[in-house]
């Protein structure tokens, strides 16, 4: 699975909602994403991916739109 | 054993001044800051003459001065209601209209202005040499503090919890959770979610230490990650969704926490999965589910979460009542054999809510013979000999985040919305039990449908929403739907909807 692909099947399990046409909205001003919410995708996201969670420098503005978290995502995988 | 809790701390104060009472942050208070502050904001409480017994809103955070004016207000013979300031000024008005309090101590600044009452902030509070008369101080049935739960139609509730209820709570918890001798504890609940008495009270009566992580620091997981690993403390309370959260950081285990040794946990259902999971990370601690309404005072049960216990268990016990408290099972109220609603009755049991003696009536009674009242908890369960187990509501009432939500308040507000024809919240449950998100389904109003597109109604509502309800009573998820099921008695059928949701 691609990681666009795994990201947006985490979001929408996540947040009930196909994403894949609001790639560049902001999901934490929206509200379709919390803190308690973020969590749970760091978790998936590690699960799923195989990338460990930068969780002490984790900024919410890197992560604020599925298009960034998939660069998020491919730059961990990379490192 | 205790047998005055205001006593119980002014003796530590007395005793030891400087042993620390309060860390927030790497800011240090002691005992004996604490009563000179708290007798400063007695002195100062008593001042403004306020009706006898009148209780204080106090709209804060979680830092010292916090604390510092809970104590003021008790000590002056005033009940306190606190306000986490992190809500909506609509909250703290409608908390006003209901408790008819005369005044409000602003630690933070008020989101309103407030008109008619009097407001007393931290700058106008002078330290002196204040000797306040313990006959000031509250005691016996006299309420010590008010937390406000959220009600249906709008109205939140006051939960009345006297100073005999807290005693009997402060006590069992010394006395009942082999906890270390002054033990630190982590307060990471807000003030105004009861929860966070099961770090203040017992810490500060058995000279103990309260280490803070404020509701600022947990909202960025960021921050969050960089303070949990230098902070040190013996016990930890939290719900378990927040313990969950912290199993993202791999320096959450007892190698890096040499120190914590108790975890207790309250206000939502604790997962075998969490419990298995946290044994795996801290094997030498000891971990206990413990379960209780507000209305009984935090909580009336405990059970270590034993190996033999997680072997035995898939849906894990909520424990044994304290001694002084009786469990009983309405079974009239339920399905299955033997279970049905949680009844409980003891001397940590409230007198009610403030000023709504009907919503105190539907749930609350006391028969002639009896020595104490009994709360009707709304929750379902039973009793295998005298350990108790959870089995869900038999209301509308969801916990979703340790935050206690009465799904009507939602769907209240939802309807009032002119985008809405009819509205219904519904959890959506994970495989644990847990309430994983809460979905609205909503059949708009005619004519809206083609206005917008879905993504629009949601964020639209969801702002509208926000204006009335706390943010963590916010939808995730808005469904939008031609037609909503109806029940025989013609109303919408909420049921159905709730079972729809968690079977798609």
């Amino acid at each position: 699975m691609d990681t666009k692909e795994a990201v947006l099947d985490i979001l929408n399990e996540l947040t009930g909602e196909d994403l894949s046409d609001q790639m560049d909205d902001n999901l934490f001003d929206s509200g379709l994403l919390d803190s308690m919410a973020t969590v749970q995708m760091l978790l998936e996201l590690q699960e799923k991916t195989g990338i460990t969670a930068p969780v002490s420098e984790f900024n919410r503005d890197e992560w604020s739109t599925p298009n960034k978290i998939i660069e998020k995502v491919e730059s961990l995988r990379n490192e | 054993m205790i047998k005055d809790v205001i006593k119980a701390i002014d003796q530590i104060a007395s005793d030891d001044p400087n042993r620390i009472a309060y860390e927030y942050l790497g800011k240090t208070n002691t005992y004996g800051d604490l009563k000179k502050r708290s007798d400063a904001y007695a002195a100062k409480i008593k001042e403004l003459n306020l009706a006898d017994k009148a209780p204080i809103m106090i709209w804060g955070g979680q830092t010292f001065e916090m604390v510092a004016s809970f104590l003021g207000a008790v000590k002056a013979g005033h009940a306190y209601i606190p306000i986490a300031s992190y809500s909506n000024s609509e909250r703290l008005t409608m908390i006003q209209e209901v408790s008819q309090s005369p005044a409000v101590i602003a630690i933070d600044k008020l989101p309103i202005e407030m008109k008619d009452i009097k407001i007393l902030e931290p700058e106008q509070v002078v330290d002196g040499d204040f000797e306040i008369d313990p006959a000031n101080f509250v005691e016996g049935d006299d309420n010590f503090y008010i937390i406000f739960t959220s009600g249906t139609t709008g109205k939140p509730k006051g939960v009345q919890i006297s100073h005999d209820n807290l005693l009997s709570f402060v006590n069992w918890e010394a006395s009942d959770f082999k906890l270390p001798e002054n033990p630190s504890f982590l307060a990471q609940a807000p003030y105004s979610f009861d929860l966070s008495v099961m770090s203040l009270y017992p810490a500060l009566t058995a000279g103990g230490k309260l280490v803070v992580l404020p509701h600022e620091v947990t909202e960025n997981i960021g921050q969050l990650f960089q303070t949990l690993p230098k902070l040190h403390f013996n016990v930890w309370v939290s719900t378990p969704s927040f313990a969950e959260m912290c199993f993202l950081d791999p320096t959450f285990d007892q190698k890096h926490h040499p120190e914590l040794t108790h975890f207790l946990f309250c206000g939502e259902e604790l997962s075998h999965k969490t419990a298995q999971m946290l044994k795996k990370k801290f094997p030498d601690s000891h971990i206990y589910n413990t379960y209780g309404p507000t209305e009984t005072t935090v909580a009336v049960t405990q059970v270590e979460i034993t190996d033999d216990i997680l072997n035995k268990y898939d849906r894990l016990p909520i424990g044994v009542a304290k001694e002084d408290t009786k469990i009983s099972i309405d079974t009239s109220k339920g399905e299955v054999e033997n279970q049905g609603e949680v009844v409980i009755s003891g001397p940590s049991v409230s007198k009610g809510y403030l000023n709504n003696p009907d919503k105190t009536k539907a749930a609350f009674y006391q028969n002639d013979a009896d020595n104490y009242p009994s709360y009707r908890a709304g929750d379902l369960g039973f009793l295998d000999g005298d350990m108790l187990f959870y089995r869900g509501r038999i209301d509308f009432q969801v916990k979703f985040n340790g935050y206690r939500i009465e799904l009507e308040e939602i769907n209240f507000y939802l309807a009032k919305n002119p985008l809405v024809r009819y509205g219904v919240v519904a959890p959506k449950y994970n495989k644990d039990h847990k309430v994983q998100q809460l979905v609205a389904v909503v059949e708009l109003a005619s004519g809206v449908r083609r206005k917008y597109s879905d993504g629009e109604l949601s964020k639209k509502l969801r702002e509208d929403l926000s204006k009335d309800i706390m943010p963590y009573m916010l939808p995730q998820r808005f469904i939008f739907r031609e037609e909503m099921p109806i029940s025989q008695n013609g109303k919408v059928d909420i049921k159905q909807v709730i079972k729809e949701v968690n079977n798609a």
